[in-house]
C-alpha cells in the first residue's frame, strides 16, 4: 500500500511539472488532450464509474480539474478571513438592483423580528448562523445553548406530543427582558411561556490509537435535559442534538438538477462498496410537488425557501406565510396565551411579510462559497501536500459520498415571486448568476447509515436512576453518531452527508466552532474518525494511513 | 425646490468654467449664487461643455475625496474639541454646543459616503505584517466609524425596548451589563480597547464605536418624552440628561438643583458618570484616528492610495468603480438599507441616526455626494466650491449628450425627492415619524423609485463608457 502510494504521489509531482510548462497553452486543447489520453489509456482514475450527463470530463483521482480552486465557480468569493461565508456572489454585487436586495436580506438575517416566540432558540439569523457560518457548542454547562439545540421525538419518529419537534431553551414572559430560561414546571404552575427545558452537554474522554501508534482523543457527548417547564416528556422519548450549519452556497446546491444527485444513490449497495446513499423526499410546502429533501441534517426540506421558512418558526418563534402557526403545541397553553399577547398587526396575522421572507432567501441562495486556498493563480500549481491529500482522499473512498463535482442548471426564481426593496411581483426570473456553475461541494446531499445507537435514561445528579420530580434529569447517551430520533425518511442512525466546501475556514469565521452534526469533533481529524457504519472502510483507511498521509489529507480538507 | 434646482444649476456653470480655466490646479473658488443666479439662463445656453477625459475626471475625483475626507476630519476634530470641553465642564452650552459639533461632523461624512464599495480606503485601508499601510478589502475603518445599528445597550445603560438579546455569558451581555458599567472586565477605557472590542467578541452586531456611539453617548435613547418606549412615537430625539456626565470633580458650580451624577435606573455612582466620559472621550478620539488615516491615504502629495488612483493606467478602472460606487450608494445602500428596511417595518432601530432623529440629513447628503460625484463639484465645509472633470462632460465629450442629460435630470429628481424629507423632517417631523404615516411613507417610496431609475442610468453609463462591471473583475482577479 505504501509503495503505491508513493508512486502515486511521483506521479502527481510529473503532472503538476507537466501543467507548469504547458501553462500558455489554450484550455480547449488541454481538455481535449486530457480526454483523448485517458481514452487510449486507462479509465481507472476516474473518481467515479458512473457517468452524470453534465458534460464535464471525467473527474479524476489523480489530477485537479483546471478550475478546482474556484470551489462555486463564479459563484466564489477571493475572501478567506472572518467574513469568507458572508459575501455576495460576484454578479449580484455588479448588479445594483440584486445587491440591493441582498443586503436586504441580510439586514434582516442579522435583525431580530416583532413577534418572536414565544418560544425560541435565538431572536436572529445571524445569532445561530454566526456570521453566516457555524454555531458554537456553549462553553460551560452553564450558558444556555443559544447556536445549538436538541430535536426531540420519539424512536419511531413522531414528535413528541407537548414539547413538538424542538426543545426552544427561552421563552416569552411579559415584564420581563430577554429570553425566559426554563423553570421547571412553570408553565404549569404558572401559567407562563418559559423556555421548554435547559439542556447541555458533557463529554466523556475516549482515547484511541492510529495504527502508525500515535493516539487521539474524542469527546463523547452526554446530553442532559432538566426543568421542564411543561411536564414530563413521553417515556420514548428521543433527543438529537443540532449545531447550526453554514448557510453559504445553499443557492447553488439547491440549482444541482436532480437526476445528477439521484445518480450517485444505491440504496441496494448494487456496487458493493458498504455505501448506500439514498435520497429523502419531501413535498414543495407551496406547489406540493414531490422532491429531494437537500437541506436540514437529516435532509428534510427540499428548498432553501422551506429551510429558512421552518427555522423562522422553529428556532425564533417567527411565524409566516409558509408556517403560519406559532411554534406552540395545543398542549402548551402557556405558549398559546402567550402567543395571544404578540403584536401581530404586520403582515395578515403572521409575524414576517412575504418581502423579508423573499429577501432573506434572496440573500441565502446568493452567499458565496470561499475559494481554495493552496493554489497559485500565477502558476497555475497547488501546493504539493495539498495534491498528495487530495490522492488520500479518493483513495480512502471520502468522494463516494463527499461527492466533489456538479454542475448547476436552472435557478427559478422564489415561488413567492421577484422581490425588490419594496415589493414582490407575480414574476419568477431565474437566478442567473447560480446557473450553469460547476461547483465543488463535497457532497451527494443524499442519506447513509453513520452507525450507533442511544439510550435515554433518567437519573439524579448522581447517576442513579429516577422516575419523576425536579431532581430527575434525561440523559442521552449514544454510541457513535446516531440519534436514536428518525426524522423524515431519515432512519436513527442515518445523516445527510454535509458539504465539505469551505470546511477549513470553519474556525476562521468563528474561533469558537467545532464540527460534525452536534459540534462534538474539535477538529477535522476528530471528526474522521467519528465516521462509522458506510463509512467504516473510509474511516479505517485513515486509521491506517502514516502521519505524513494524515497530514495531507488533512491539508487538502483544510484547504476546501 | 425651485430654488436648489436654481443654485444646482448655477454650480454646474461655475463648475464648468472652473475646470475649463485650468485642469492642473484645481482652485477653490467662493460660491457667489446670489450673483450668478440671474446669469443662469444665459450661461446655461451659451456654455460649451469642455471635454473631459477619463484621467481629469478621475484625477478631479482624487481631490473631491481629499477636500471632503479632511472636511470630516476636521469637523471631526472640532467635535473632539467639543466633547473634551463638555466632559471637563459639563455645562449645558457645552452640551449644546458637543451636539451640534457631531451634527456639523456628520455634513461632510454623509457626502464622502460615495467612495464606498470599491475596496477604497474607507472600506479597506489596513496595516499589513511589516506594519505599512495597504488594502485589504473589508478590513478598513468603515465598520469602526459608521457602523449602526449600534450595540447601545453593550455600551451605557439603556431602556429595554424589546429585549430578547440572548447571547454571551460574560456579565456586559446580561441584562443591564454594558462596557460603561462593567469595570471588572473592563477596567480602563481607552480608544485602544474600543477600538479591539468595536464588534464585541466579534458579533457584528456589537458595534461600540464610531459616530452612532458618539451619538448615543451625546443624546440617549430616542425615548418619548416621557420617558417610555412605545410603539407609537413622538417628535423628540434622545433625553439623555447632562447630569449622566456629572463627576465629583466636574460638578457645575452653577448647579442650582442639587443634582448629581445619573445613570439610568442603574443610580448614581461617580465612577460609571467618570467611564462615560471617559468612554465619549475615547470613542471620539477613536474615530479622529480612524478618519486620520483615511486623509493620509488620499493626501495629493504622499498618500499613497491618491497616487495609485490617478495614475493613468487605472483610470478606466476608477472611473467604473466611481459609478460603481454612485450605483451601490444609491441603491442597495441608500434606498435599500437606509430607507426601504426602515420604511418596510417601521423599525426605528433601522433609522441611520436614530439617537439623534439627524436621518433625513443621512438621506439628503448620500444623495447629494452621489451627484457630486457626476458632476465634478463639492462644496467644501467653508463654503468654497471646488470642481473639476466630471463624468457628465465626459459622457457628452464620447458623445453621449442624450444620456448626459437624463441622468443629471434623475439626480436632480432623486434630490428634489430626498429634499421633501428632509424639509419635513426640519419643520418637526423627524425620519422616524414620517415611517409611521401613510401620507408622509409615499414620500419616501418616492425616493425610493427615483433612486432606482437613477440607478438604472448609472448603469447606462457604465456601459456607454465602456467600463463594465466585467473589466472591473478581470482587473481585479490580476492582481491576486
Amino acid at each position: 500500500m505504501t509503495y503505491t502510494l508513493k508512486k502515486l504521489f511521483m506521479l502527481i509531482v510529473i503532472i503538476s511539472l507537466n501543467a507548469c510548462g504547458g501553462d500558455s497553452s489554450s484550455e480547449s486543447n488541454d481538455k481535449k488532450d486530457n480526454s483523448n489520453k485517458s481514452e487510449q489509456v486507462t479509465t481507472n482514475n476516474h473518481a467515479f464509474n458512473i457517468t452524470v450527463n453534465d458534460g464535464l470530463a471525467p473527474l479524476l483521482i489523480n489530477q485537479p480539474d483546471a478550475t478546482e480552486h474556484l470551489s462555486a465557480g463564479l459563484g466564489t468569493t477571493n475572501m478567506v478571513d472572518q467574513n469568507a461565508y458572508s459575501q455576495a456572489i460576484e454578479a449580484i454585487v455588479d448588479e445594483p438592483q440584486l445587491d440591493a436586495v441582498f443586503k436586504a436580506g441580510d439586514h434582516t438575517f442579522r435583525s431580530n423580528h416583532d413577534g418572536q416566540g414565544p418560544l425560541f432558540n435565538n431572536s436572529s439569523c445571524q445569532g445561530c448562523h454566526i456570521k453566516d457560518g457555524r454555531g458554537q457548542v456553549p462553553s460551560t454547562a452553564d450558558e444556555a445553548m443559544s447556536s445549538m439545540f436538541l430535536r426531540i421525538g420519539d424512536s419511531l419518529g413522531n414528535v413528541e406530543p407537548t414539547y413538538g419537534d424542538q426543545l426552544q431553551v427561552f421563552g416569552t414572559i411579559n415584564g420581563r427582558s430577554g429570553g425566559v430560561i426554563a423553570k421547571y414546571r412553570g408553565a404549569l404552575d404558572e401559567g407562563l411561556a418559559y423556555g421548554e427545558a435547559y439542556t447541555w452537554v458533557e463529554y466523556e474522554r475516549v482515547t484511541g490509537t492510529f495504527s502508525d501508534g500515535e493516539t487521539y482523543e474524542l469527546r463523547k457527548p452526554i446530553y442532559k435535559i432538566k426543568d421542564l417547564a411543561y411536564g414530563d416528556f413521553i417515556d420514548d422519548v428521543q433527543f438529537s442534538a443540532r449545531v447550526t450549519p453554514h448557510v453559504y452556497g445553499s443557492g447553488l446546491l439547491e440549482s444541482i438538477p436532480q437526476q445528477h444527485l439521484l445518480a450517485y444513490a444505491d440504496p441496494t449497495d448494487n456496487n458493493n462498496d458498504g455505501i448506500s446513499g439514498r435520497p429523502a423526499y419531501t413535498s414543495h410546502p407551496v406547489s406540493g410537488e414531490k422532491q429531494i429533501a437537500r437541506f436540514g441534517q437529516k435532509a428534510v426540506t427540499g428548498s432553501v425557501l422551506q429551510q429558512i421558512a421552518g427555522a423562522y418558526r422553529g428556532d425564533m418563534g417567527v411565524t409566516n406565510s409558509i408556517n403560519s402557526a406559532e411554534p406552540c403545541t395545543d398542549a402548551q397553553t402557556a405558549c398559546l396565551a402567550q402567543a395571544e399577547r404578540e403584536n401581530n398587526k404586520h403582515h395578515n396575522g403572521v409575524d414576517l411579510n412575504d418581502v423579508d421572507l423573499a429577501q432573506v432567501e434572496f440573500y441565502n441562495r446568493t452567499l458565496a462559497v470561499p475559494k481554495r486556498r493552496g493554489f497559485d493563480v500565477s502558476t497555475q500549481l497547488w501546493q504539493e501536500e495539498i495534491l498528495a491529500g487530495r490522492a488520500q482522499f479518493y483513495a480512502a473512498n471520502c468522494h463516494s459520498c463527499h461527492v466533489p463535482r456538479y454542475k448547476t442548471a436552472q435557478a427559478p426564481g422564489s415561488v413567492l415571486g421577484d422581490v425588490d426593496l419594496v415589493s414582490l411581483s407575480d414574476a419568477r426570473t431565474n437566478i442567473i448568476a447560480l446557473e450553469q456553475q460547476v461547483i465543488y461541494p463535497y457532497t451527494d446531499l443524499l442519506l447513509h447509515d453513520m452507525g450507533g445507537s442511544c439510550v435515554v435514561s433518567k437519573e439524579l445528579i448522581d447517576g442513579q436512576s429516577c422516575n419523576e420530580g425536579e431532581q430527575c434529569i434525561y440523559v442521552q447517551r449514544c454510541e457513535g453518531l446516531a440519534d436514536g430520533r428518525p426524522e423524515g425518511e431519515a432512519t436513527a442512525s442515518e445523516w445527510k452527508t454535509p458539504p465539505l466546501w469551505g470546511l477549513g475556514l470553519v474556525q476562521t469565521v468563528n474561533p469558537k466552532a467545532t464540527f460534525l452534526h452536534d459540534g462534538r469533533a474539535r477538529s477535522i481529524q476528530e471528526a474522521i474518525i467519528w465516521h462509522d457504519g458506510e463509512a467504516k472502510a473510509s474511516q479505517q483507511a485513515f486509521i491506517n494511513m502514516d502521519k505524513t498521509q494524515r497530514t495531507a489529507l488533512l491539508a487538502f480538507l483544510g484547504s476546501l | 425646490m425651485k430654488n436648489i434646482k436654481n443654485i444646482a444649476l448655477s454650480l454646474v456653470c461655475i463648475g464648468v468654467l472652473a475646470a475649463c480655466g485650468s485642469d492642473d490646479k484645481k482652485v477653490a473658488a467662493p460660491v457667489d449664487t446670489g450673483q450668478n443666479q440671474g446669469n443662469v439662463q444665459t450661461d446655461e445656453t451659451t456654455v460649451v461643455h469642455p471635454t473631459a477625459t477619463i484621467e481629469s475626471v478621475v484625477s478631479a475625483n482624487a481631490d473631491y475625496a481629499f477636500a471632503v475626507y479632511t472636511d470630516a476630519l476636521h469637523s471631526a476634530q472640532s467635535l473632539q474639541e467639543a466633547v473634551d470641553k463638555f466632559v471637563a465642564s459639563p455645562s449645558e452650552n457645552n452640551f449644546m454646543a458637543a451636539k451640534q459639533a457631531w451634527l456639523n461632523a456628520r455634513e461632510p461624512y454623509g457626502q464622502s459616503e460615495v467612495f464606498r464599495f470599491r475596496e477604497g480606503p474607507i472600506d479597506a485601508l489596513t496595516k499589513d505584517e511589516q506594519g505599512n499601510w495597504t488594502l485589504e478589502d473589508g478590513q478598513g475603518p468603515e465598520g469602526a466609524i459608521n457602523a449602526w445599528p449600534l450595540a447601545e445597550a453593550l455600551i451605557d445603560y439603556t431602556q429595554d425596548m424589546d429585549g430578547n438579546q440572548s447571547r454571551g455569558n460574560a456579565q456586559v451581555y446580561q441584562a443591564g451589563g454594558n462596557i460603561i458599567l462593567d469595570s471588572v472586565s473592563f477596567p480602563q477605557i481607552t480608544a485602544e480597547l474600543i477600538r479591539e472590542k468595536f464588534e464585541l467578541d466579534g458579533e457584528e452586531a456589537n458595534v461600540t464605536s464610531g459616530y452612532h456611539a458618539i451619538e448615543f453617548l451625546l443624546w440617549g435613547q430616542d425615548l418619548n418624552a416621557d420617558l417610555t418606549y412605545t410603539a407609537q412615537r413622538d417628535y423628540t430625539a434622545g433625553h439623555r440628561p447632562i447630569t449622566d456626565y456629572y463627576t465629583s470633580a466636574n460638578l457645575p458650580s452653577d448647579e442650582a438643583n442639587g443634582r448629581t451624577c445619573t445613570s439610568g435606573e442603574q443610580g448614581s455612582f461617580n465612577e460609571i458618570c467618570e467611564r462615560r466620559g471617559v468612554y465619549l472621550k475615547a470613542v471620539t478620539q477613536l474615530l479622529v484616528e480612524d478618519l486620520q488615516a483615511v486623509v493620509d491615504a488620499w493626501r495629493p502629495d504622499t498618500g499613497f492610495h491618491y497616487q495609485e488612483y490617478v495614475k493613468a493606467e487605472n483610470a478606466a478602472a476608477n472611473l467604473g468603480a466611481m459609478l460603481e460606487s454612485m450605483g451601490r450608494l444609491s441603491f442597495g445602500e441608500l434606498a435599500g438599507e437606509r430607507m426601504s428596511i426602515a420604511v418596510r417595518t417601521d423599525s426605528q432601530e433601522d433609522e441611520h441616526s436614530c439617537f439623534s432623529d439627524n436621518t433625513h440629513r443621512d438621506i439628503w447628503l448620500n444623495a447629494k455626494g452621489i451627484r457630486n460625484t457626476y458632476l465634478g463639484l463639492y462644496t467644501r465645509v467653508n463654503g468654497l466650491e471646488q470642481s473639476g472633470a466630471s463624468i457628465h462632460n465626459l459622457l457628452i465629450t464620447k458623445g453621449h449628450e442624450e444620456l448626459a442629460v437624463k441622468l443629471k435630470a434623475a439626480l436632480d429628481s432623486t434630490m428634489g425627492k430626498v429634499l421633501i424629507i428632509d424639509e419635513i423632517a426640519k419643520s418637526g417631523m423627524s425620519f422616524d415619524v414620517q415611517i409611521q404615516n401613510a401620507e408622509h411613507k409615499e414620500h419616501i417610496y418616492a425616493a425610493i423609485s427615483a433612486l432606482g431609475e437613477q440607478t438604472d442610468l448609472i448603469q447606462q453609463a457604465i456601459d456607454a463608457l465602456d467600463v463594465s462591471a466585467e473589466d472591473l473583475k478581470q482587473d481585479t482577479e490580476e492582481n491576486i
